[in-house]
């Protein structure tokens, strides 16, 4: 059985810390710079408090980087230095040289790097890349997505627990902006649909000087000549967070927005129940085996054991790293940015 | 473990998605599953089905019944059911039979007693209750958050499926049979309870003329624990509808009220290739859960999740529900 250990226990550490404990793998434990987050983690999965990054390495097979961006780079390059076969948390990095260096050295190393861009996983997400493969859709033409809710860091998350475990989010130089953080996905996601982005150009408030609130609304031009639009959202006022996309091509549409009717929904008359009365609480419940957060890291293991290839290929984490870049540079001289120019201007 | 599974008839749909499930389960799970083998007393249908599964056929179901299975899924006819499942019960430890159970209250007792002289767990085939928004709304019932019950609306509506299910002698009846036991079904489930009392309007032809059989279905209830409701069983989904139908269930309680919508989670398909939208369920598959509960079931020797007595009180509503659409007023139950 696989030992698998985790840095950076937070939301997404111990996301993955759940999920790790329904498959064939022993849990180890964890290692933070910020100590108390591991024991609390330790506390309620299990598995040991680890006081140093080296220690981890010398007790697991796995190493699962959950620290937050700027912090990826190094852990992994330690990973592969000991031979261990790594999950990533996405973005891969903050910048596409750490993370060319990163997969350099995996590369060197022989060991196994998976960038855990987990919307591939989310069902609606995979179900609609199977819509397209099937043919349904005809030519694929354009993408729409939105992803979005209020700012990590606006209220009333202000002053809640763990709020200087996010502050990392507001602070640009660190998390990349809603962007790097919450756009990457979709911007994965749509090259996984429709392939490499030719140009890229996008307005948003990434320098508008609103922190801790932050905004895109992207355009794509795809190598195919398909186009795309992306909005990613850390503006919107308090409530529900929303994933909508929709696809269309020559012969057909595909739409899906989160916040329609839910499968369950419940409404309380009283207020007898911690929950504001009248309020509809929405569920939208799967199966365990359907969680994309099992998926991503069951389709690690099986990866790891039959020596195929991961959905997401390491150089995908590289490319989304590097077209939310541009996106952003896009945003910063106001005009259209060049995949293949921007990628020679980084080297 | 390796559980050796095989197939009595794909006269009812649901075989294609059981088999389906089966060929998943082998796929992924650590216990062994295997398809051993069809049989199908419509060779063509049966053979066709052997090849896309990848399988063996049986001209006959006492030759597939000889290979030492662990279980058998029965996909039969409704009205035969009985036969096949006094067929299997001597030789096979395991039965998970299609719903409704049989056409007769008999015939579903016939069933029952079999397998209990045969030591043979008898379990019908309900995939709604593993459906996750229904195990959600299960739990809140049995956390007891709604308070006291006052009423459930239920629908279960559907497509004409056409074919035997408008056979009165294959099926024993149309849309009241085929579609009402589901949820009478979780209804028992949610609050270990029982119907009490059911008045029903059915309408014969009402929305496919000259149908010749029950194509329409309201059921007023009583339920013991002292609520009422109402269940829709009409198969008045069009064909240009965008998907099969539903199970809708609505439980008002003195607390609140929960809406289930059980398989709303839905991508929208418009492609002119089917000229019409179609919804893409991307939500969990109840069928994977029903089929790896009863592989599970013979991989541990537990008891059945959902028994025969369980098909047969789904079978007497359905029934107590056609009598009361004759006699034109409220029937008791037990029948």
């Amino acid at each position: 059985m696989r030992r698998v250990g985790i840095v950076g226990a937070g939301l997404i550490g111990t996301w993955h810390a759940a999920r790790w404990k329904q498959l064939p793998v022993e849990l180890v434990g964890f290692y933070d710079i910020v100590p108390e987050m591991a024991t609390e983690a330790v506390a309620k999965f299990g598995g040991r408090l680890f006081d140093s990054l080296d220690d981890l390495l010398a007790a697991v097979d796995v190493m699962d980087v959950c620290s937050p961006t700027p912090h990826h780079n190094m852990p992994v390059l330690a990973a592969a230095a000991a031979g261990k076969d790594i999950v990533c948390e996405k973005p891969l990095a903050r910048r596409p040289g750490e993370a060319k260096e990163m997969i350099a050295a995996c590369q060197a190393a022989g060991v196994r790097l998976f960038v855990a861009q987990v919307v591939r996983f989310f069902r609606q997400f995979s179900q609609a890349k199977a819509v397209l493969d099937s043919g349904a859709l005809g030519r694929p033409g354009f993408i729409r997505t939105v992803r979005g809710g209020a700012s990590p860091l606006s209220p009333p998350l202000v002053g809640t627990k763990g709020e200087s475990r996010r502050a990392w989010f507001a602070d640009f130089e660190q998390s990349g902006g809603v962007i790097m953080d919450v756009s990457i996905h979709d911007l994965d996601f749509a090259r996984w649909c429709f392939g490499d982005v030719e140009r890229v150009f996008a307005r948003g408030l990434t320098f508008a000087g609103v922190e801790p609130y932050d905004h895109a609304l992207i355009t794509l031009r795809f190598k195919n000549g398909a186009i795309g639009h992306v909005e990613g959202s850390w503006a919107y006022p308090p409530g529900r967070f929303r994933t909508r996309f929709e696809i269309a091509g020559d012969q057909g549409l595909l739409e899906f927005d989160s916040l329609a009717p839910a499968p369950l929904t419940m409404i309380l008359r009283s207020d007898e129940s911690p929950q504001a009365p009248g309020i509809p609480r929405p569920h939208s419940p799967l199966s365990p085996r359907d969680d994309p957060y099992f998926l991503e890291l069951a389709h690690f293991l099986n990866c790891l054991e039959s020596g195929d290839a991961f959905l997401v290929s390491p150089q995908d984490g590289l490319e989304a790293v590097t077209l939310s870049l541009a996106t952003i540079e896009s945003i910063r001289i106001g005009r259209p940015v060049y995949l293949e120019e921007f990628e020679e201007s980084l080297v | 473990m390796n559980v050796k599974i095989g197939m009595l008839s794909y006269a009812h749909m649901h075989a294609y998605s059981y088999a389906a499930c089966l060929k998943q389960i082998a796929d992924a799970s650590s216990v062994g599953v295997e398809l051993v083998g069809i049989a199908d007393d419509n060779p063509v249908r049966g053979q066709e089905a052997a090849s896309q599964f990848d399988t063996r056929f049986f001209l006959s179901a006492e030759t597939l019944l000889e290979q030492k299975l662990d279980g058998i899924i029965i996909c039969a006819e409704n009205a035969r059911h009985r036969p096949l499942t006094e067929m299997a019960a001597p030789r096979t430890p395991h039965i998970l039979c299609e719903k409704p159970i049989a056409t007769t209250l008999a015939d579903a007792q016939a069933m029952i007693d079999v397998c209990a002289t045969h030591g043979t767990k008898l379990q019908i085939a309900f995939p709604v209750r593993f459906s996750p928004p229904v195990q959600q709304l299960k739990a809140i019932l049995d956390e007891g958050t709604l308070g006291r019950i006052y009423s459930v609306k239920t629908t279960n509506h559907g497509r004409m499926p056409g074919g035997w299910f408008v056979d009165q002698a294959l099926a024993g009846g149309g849309a009241v049979i085929d579609h009402s036991v589901h949820v009478i079904d979780l209804l028992r489930w949610f609050w270990n309870t029982e119907i009490t009392e059911v008045y029903a309007e059915v309408g014969h032809s009402l929305l496919h003329p000259d149908l010749g059989i029950d194509d329409a279905g309201l059921l007023s209830f009583k339920l013991a624990i002292g609520a009422y409701g109402t269940l829709d069983t009409s198969w008045s989904r069009p064909e240009s509808y965008p998907t099969w139908g539903d199970v809708r269930l609505e439980v008002l309680g003195e607390r609140g009220i929960v809406r289930v919508d059980a398989f709303n989670q839905n991508l929208a398909l418009y492609s002119d290739q089917t000229g019409k939208g179609q919804w893409v369920h991307w939500g969990s598959n109840p069928d994977l859960s029903l089929i790896q509960d009863f592989v599970d079931m013979i991989a541990t020797g537990r008891e059945p999740f959902i028994t025969g007595y369980d098909g047969l009180k789904a079978l007497e509503v359905a029934l107590a529900a056609y009598r009361s659409a004759e006699r034109g007023e409220p029937v008791s139950l037990p029948l």
